[in-house]
């Protein structure tokens, strides 16, 4: 991506106007973010449909493909097709922006993102920051849809959603905190890198004991983040009809379905660049080692140009931090078909009582290994 | 809602460790459940082995059966009809209906025929675009007004051939054999 603006920049930057340049970098930037979060929407939906299946003793979606793979793109058509309903006693306008609103919160959030440890969207150094701000302002668009849709479930799903954000944003925060202390960095890119050492293994998780506690606490506090099972309250489909989303059809609710699912997604990334080692693994360790890993070099005429060989590096790195997100999304189906929904009181109560203290012990507990590692050998 | 046990700093951490474990345990078996192979059959392409007393559509035989109307007569709501004209020894089927909007599977018409011709089938999945179609034809359900067409069809060549044999005068013996053993 970064390249891409670059070259673009390079080779006609000057004969263009900069209004125009950045049209092209942001729908290049979107459509590159959307191309990916649909795609990431469309397989994490048939991995749901055949996790949830086999753990149901049930094949899942088996006709549309091998084992049901084109499943995702045929009921995307279906939802393309169907009848767009607004009802009579919404209001019209907030009905309608709330579905893009969320989507597109989910989307900006989705710059941060780094594709690679050398091609990015957006190198943003408070990373994280911007990932957490982004996907709690979808809690915007979901209040607004169950406050539009002018009917019992949804004001009841919405306000659920609302209290259990609010909840928990804290734990989810604060449990980030402890690899954010250790890395010293809110970029995913670097953290990444500074897990790069033991042959690809030093991963953020094994180098303190506070980490495994800090990685279950952010996990359930992402859980309740992204509207998951056992906390999907705001959808309740036993209790609410589908919560915020009872009046919405067709491609507005598609818009919903998607945010959720990236999301889980980008949910999934920041544990797995924070927790799991993001882009390093052995396997990129000696992708790096034989390929090399600078995608541009100073060649001899001492232009930057493109270095061609290291990009099988960069795609395994790219691979190995999306494998580890879906290993995320994975482990939430898993919880999702294993777990009953708790109650919105239980729900609270966890997120105060529990979460919220525990993951301030463990950032203290954190920072004091630090500083006693940092007294004892001074590094 | 239940009476909440008394917050002591001891239950507190137990609910953790409570929590933790149950959720595992829970996990454990999901995950066992998962890697078994699934219990479900893709249906329309294989079925669960259905047992042979099963009572589902009717099957008809139509060559033995003699338009007696002995299933009309017993059938409790009289949902079968059936038609044939006499030629001598042979009929000629018209038809034999079956109004499955009706019929309640009670196998009441299996049991007074004569000739053991109509019999429960294993079929079950029944469906139709128009409730019209409900009322069924036995002899052409599943091909089976065309395979009596094409049997007769052979046994008038058969008999064509015998008789042109005979007025050439030559011995049928062979043939009469095949037959018998045919029966």
């Amino acid at each position: 991506m970064n390249f891409f603006l670059e070259g673009i920049y390079q080779t006609v930057g000057e004969h263009l106007p900069m209004w125009l340049m950045m049209l092209i970098a942001a729908v290049t930037g979107i459509a590159v973010v959307l191309g990916m979060v649909s795609l990431i929407a469309m397989f994490s939906v048939w991995l749901e449909r055949k996790v949830s299946g086999h753990i149901q003793c049930r094949y899942g979606p088996m006709y549309v493909g091998w084992h049901g793979w084109l499943q995702s793109i045929a009921d995307g058509v279906k939802l393309l097709l169907k009848e767009d309903m607004i009802p009579r006693d919404a209001d019209r306008v907030l009905f309608m922006l709330a579905p893009g609103l969320v989507l597109a919160a989910i989307l900006g959030a989705f710059a941060a993102y780094p594709l690679s440890p050398g091609i990015w969207f957006g190198d943003i150094d408070l990373g994280v920051f911007m990932i957490i701000a982004f996907s709690s302002m979808t809690t915007i668009g979901v209040v607004m849809a169950g406050w539009a849709s002018n009917s019992k479930w949804t004001i009841y799903g919405s306000m659920r959603e609302a209290a259990q954000v609010v909840a928990y944003e804290i734990p989810l925060g604060i449990s980030l905190l402890v690899p954010v202390m250790v890395a010293g960095t809110f970029n995913l890119r670097e953290a990444s890198a500074l897990q790069a050492d033991w042959f690809g293994m030093k991963w953020f998780l094994f180098t303190n004991p506070f980490m495994l506690p800090a990685f279950v606490l952010f996990f359930i506090a992402a859980l309740a983040e992204t509207k998951r099972a056992p906390f999907d309250l705001p959808e309740a489909e036993s209790e609410l009809v589908a919560g915020f989303m009872t009046e919405y059809s067709g491609i507005r609710w598609s818009f919903f379905f998607m945010e959720e699912y990236a999301a889980m997604f980008l949910m999934s990334a920041l544990g797995a660049v924070f927790f799991l080692g993001g882009f390093e693994s052995p396997l990129t360790h000696f992708a790096g080692e034989f390929f090399g890993k600078e995608l541009v070099v100073v060649g001899a005429s001492g232009a930057k140009e493109l270095n061609f060989a290291a990009i099988p590096y960069h795609l395994v790195a790219a691979v190995t931090l999306i494998a580890k997100c879906f290993f995320g999304v994975f482990l939430m189906m898993w919880l999702r078909w294993t777990l009953p929904r708790v109650r919105i009181d239980q729900v609270m109560t966890m997120g105060y009582k529990y979460l919220t203290p525990l993951s301030l012990l463990c950032v203290l507990g954190a920072a004091l290994w630090e500083a006693g590692k940092h007294a004892l050998f001074g590094s | 809602m239940q009476a909440q046990p008394a917050e002591t700093p001891a239950r507190y951490f137990k609910n953790i460790v409570d929590s933790v474990k149950t959720t595992l345990v829970g996990m454990k078996i999901t995950w066992r459940y998962m890697l078994q192979k699934p219990i479900t059959v893709q249906y329309p392409d294989e079925r669960m082995p259905i047992p042979d007393r099963y009572r589902g559509i009717h099957y008809l035989e139509q060559e033995k059966c003699i338009n007696c109307l002995a299933c009309a007569r017993a059938c409790p709501i009289d949902c079968i009809e059936m038609e044939a004209v006499r030629h001598g020894k042979e009929l000629e089927w018209v038809s034999f209906t079956l109004d499955y909007q009706k019929c309640m599977f009670c196998e009441l018409c299996v049991y007074p025929c004569p000739k053991d011709c109509i019999h429960m089938g294993t079929e079950y999945a029944f469906v139709t675009f128009d409730r019209s179609e409900f009322k069924h034809d036995l002899l052409s359900f599943k091909g089976m007004a065309r395979e009596a067409r094409i049997r007769m069809k052979e046994a008038e060549a058969k008999k064509a051939a015998k008789e042109a044999a005979k007025a050439r005068g030559e011995t049928v013996a062979a043939d009469d054999e095949e037959e018998k053993d045919a029966e």
